[in-house]
């Protein structure tokens, strides 16, 4: 399916608008009062950028440093250029542990790589822990939102995966319910896991230690008891010091749910200790690149910043309209608008930039500053400059270009074009505009004022 | 060439750590920090008392009025007057006459106890480190969670209790609040896969 009939069958979804409203708009809300109790947000956020921004510049220093500490802790360090390579290495981790099963607790790296299929192609039973992604298992789809995976799914659809799918269903069909019965049947997959893997929300340089956060405390369960852990993590998380990742922390949650931090935020340094009752015997983490260091070296530095709180998505006019399916990439919004054509090529994901206002709302929000829509219109100049707009659109711009030069041609095209449209318009609006009916059949057009901007500002109209 | 050196060779020669540091420190001095004002010890019960954080919290003068305050909490809270202990010397050297002490956790119900090395004002976290006598998976597994913070390890900011770098806990976890989810339809639920109810017992 195309972007446009992914658009389409999204706004024509019945309860998707809805699903997607109410969520947005409670996290809307639920920011804006979080930012209005630390009034300093605005300065705070721009250090944020500054730190990201000198752990960019200087990522083979720290990714070293953090390499070295993390073994000193007991743990082992791969690295990987491509998702494929990734997957390779947490596969090959998993059969040299004869895992049959492994707890994933939600991370958003494990999805850009692929790593649910992969592990489904190596026969390795996987158990998604996060509530939402185990949702979206049972369903057989995709995350729609980074925070909230199942953001397009109404509690009915849930009520009837878990009926259908649970050894122990709920009795009634309410959330609480529902989420119990979520917690019985995870448990047990959980506790008889070979394997845990998890992503990364920091990697801290100076002690080696992954970072992990969640509102439920799937992680913790999903990673202590099996035998091995693994870490897949993008090789941007990395912060210098325990300093910075709190710094970082205050912004994450803030901007992503409006609390102050998440219910559970932990640090692993490796594996089990002598003396220790629990913990795995293995700790493996897998560092990706899969496209960073070239976005680094190719304009995209700033969106290396990105911490993935899901701000930018929720605040996003057009994210709020289509959901996230329609993006068609593993990251929605505007985030993912910027980060799919790096990932999966500009060529398949050129009308992703073109899908955007460019009203500043995600950068106003982005916890990080990252200049979004400056990134988007980077997407766009790119695909002119590489031929991949079409025909029509190529020669419409050319002949608009043409008579932008002629002054005297374009007023007088103005002038006609102004006079023919408001033939179509009553009370200000027009309902139905020939060639133009992929506009008006959802929505009407503004009927334009008498006289074009130039000929009403030459008669004095200040 | 392996993957590491084709990762760190595209990221140009990096500059020793050491030269580093001094910048990253210039970078995080006097960083921004959320509005707090009033005692550090009201502001953190103030913080437990949040909807989002839902904690209840009890005092006690030492810890060895610990098993009375552990026992009337079991007996309004969970009915059985039973709850694990980890073998931290400290918890296991009280009198618990009144109450079954577990020595493994009970999976799904139950009380587990555990002492938190910090409390911290600004956010309502309680801070705790993995050790021999400190396992965690207890801790996520009990659906009530019992602290016990010493009121001198209360501390006003994040910084405030974090560790210095050097060789760290196996893990060390913030849980600030009981678990919760909003992953169906935005509802709020708590007690997703962990503890649903949350205790903090102050002493000194």
């Amino acid at each position: 399916m195309s972007f446009a009939e992914r658009v389409d069958a999204a706004l024509h979804d019945p309860l998707l608008k809805t699903a997607i409203d109410r969520a947005t708009g409670t996290a809307q809300a639920k920011r804006a009062a979080a930012i209005a109790a630390f009034p300093s947000f605005e300065p705070a956020r721009r250090r944020a950028a500054a730190i990201k921004d000198h752990v960019i510049a200087n990522l083979g220093a720290y990714l070293a440093a953090f390499e070295a500490n993390a073994q000193a802790a007991g743990a082992a360090v791969h690295w990987a250029r491509t998702a494929d390579e990734a997957c390779a290495i947490v596969i090959d981790i998993c059969k040299k542990a004869d895992a049959k099963r492994v707890a994933r607790s939600k991370s958003m790296l494990g999805e850009e790589i692929g790593l649910p299929h992969a592990l489904e192609a190596a026969d390795i039973t996987r158990v998604e822990t996060d509530l939402a992604e185990h949702i979206i298992q049972l369903a057989h789809e995709r995350p729609s939102h980074i925070i909230w995976p199942a953001l397009h799914k109404t509690r009915e659809q849930v009520a009837d995966l878990f009926r259908a799918s649970h050894r122990s269903p709920q009795n009634e069909d309410t959330i609480p319910a529902m989420a119990a019965s979520a917690r019985r049947q995870l448990r047990e997959d959980m506790l008889s896991a070979d394997v845990g893997i998890s992503g990364a929300n920091f990697l801290i340089a100076d002690t080696g230690a992954v970072c992990t956060v969640t509102n439920e405390g799937n992680a913790e369960l999903s990673l202590v008891p099996p035998r091995v852990h693994i870490v897949t993590a993008g090789i941007e998380k990395v912060v210098p010091s325990m300093r910075h990742a709190t710094h970082l922390l205050r912004l994450l949650a803030r901007s992503a749910t409006g609390a102050a931090l998440t219910q559970y935020t932990t640090f692993y340094a490796g594996p089990r200790r002598p003396g220790d009752r629990e913990g795995p015997e293995e700790m493996h983490i897998v560092l990706v690149d899969n496209g960073r260091t070239r976005m680094r070296d190719e304009g995209l530095a700033e969106m290396l910043r990105c911490i993935r709180c899901g701000a930018c998505m929720n605040h996003c006019v057009v994210f709020r309209q289509i959901g996230g399916h329609a993006y068609g990439g593993t990251y929605p919004g505007p985030m993912g608008a910027v980060l799919t054509p790096a990932l999966d090529g500009l060529a398949g994901a050129k009308d992703l930039p073109n899908a955007c206002t460019l009203n500043g709302k995600c950068r106003e929000v982005c916890p990080v500053d990252i200049p979004l829509p400056t990134l988007l219109r980077g997407w766009r100049e790119k695909s002119w400059r590489e031929g991949l707009e079409p025909v029509t659109m190529r020669r419409g711009l050319g002949l608009w270009a043409w008579a932008a030069k002629r002054p005297a041609l374009y007023r007088l095209g103005t002038r006609v074009a102004i006079a023919a449209l408001r033939r179509f318009g009553r009370r200000g609006w027009i309902a139905r505009l020939p060639l133009a009916s992929g506009w008006t059949d959802g929505r009407d057009f503004p009927r334009p004022e008498a006289g074009s901007f130039m000929a009403r500002y030459r008669k004095g109209e200040r | 060439m392996s993957a590491r050196d084709a990762i760190l060779g595209k990221l140009g020669p990096a500059r020793p750590i050491a030269d580093l540091t001094a910048q990253a420190d210039a970078l995080i001095g006097h960083a921004e920090r959320p509005l707090l004002d009033g005692d550090t010890i009201d502001l953190f019960l103030a913080q437990l008392d949040q909807p989002s954080i839902a904690a209840t919290h009890d005092a006690v003068d030492t810890l060895g009025d610990l098993p009375a305050a552990v026992t009337r909490y079991l007996d309004a809270n969970v009915g059985a007057r039973a709850l694990y202990l980890p073998p931290d010397p400290q918890l296991l050297d009280l009198d618990w006459q009144s109450v079954t002490t577990l020595h493994s956790c009970p999976v799904d119900d139950g009380a587990v106890l555990a002492i938190a090395r910090a409390g911290v004002a600004e956010t309502g976290s309680l801070i705790f480190e993995t050790a021999p006598v400190a396992p965690m998976l207890p801790n996520f597994l009990a659906l009530h969670h019992l602290v016990v913070l010493h009121r001198a390890h209360v501390v006003r900011w994040l910084e405030d209790a974090l560790l210095p770098a050097g060789p760290q806990p196996r893990a060390h976890y913030w849980v600030t609040g009981v678990s919760g989810t909003t992953d169906i339809e935005g509802q709020y639920v708590r007690g997703a896969h962990g503890p649903r109810f949350l205790h903090v017992i102050l002493v000194g």
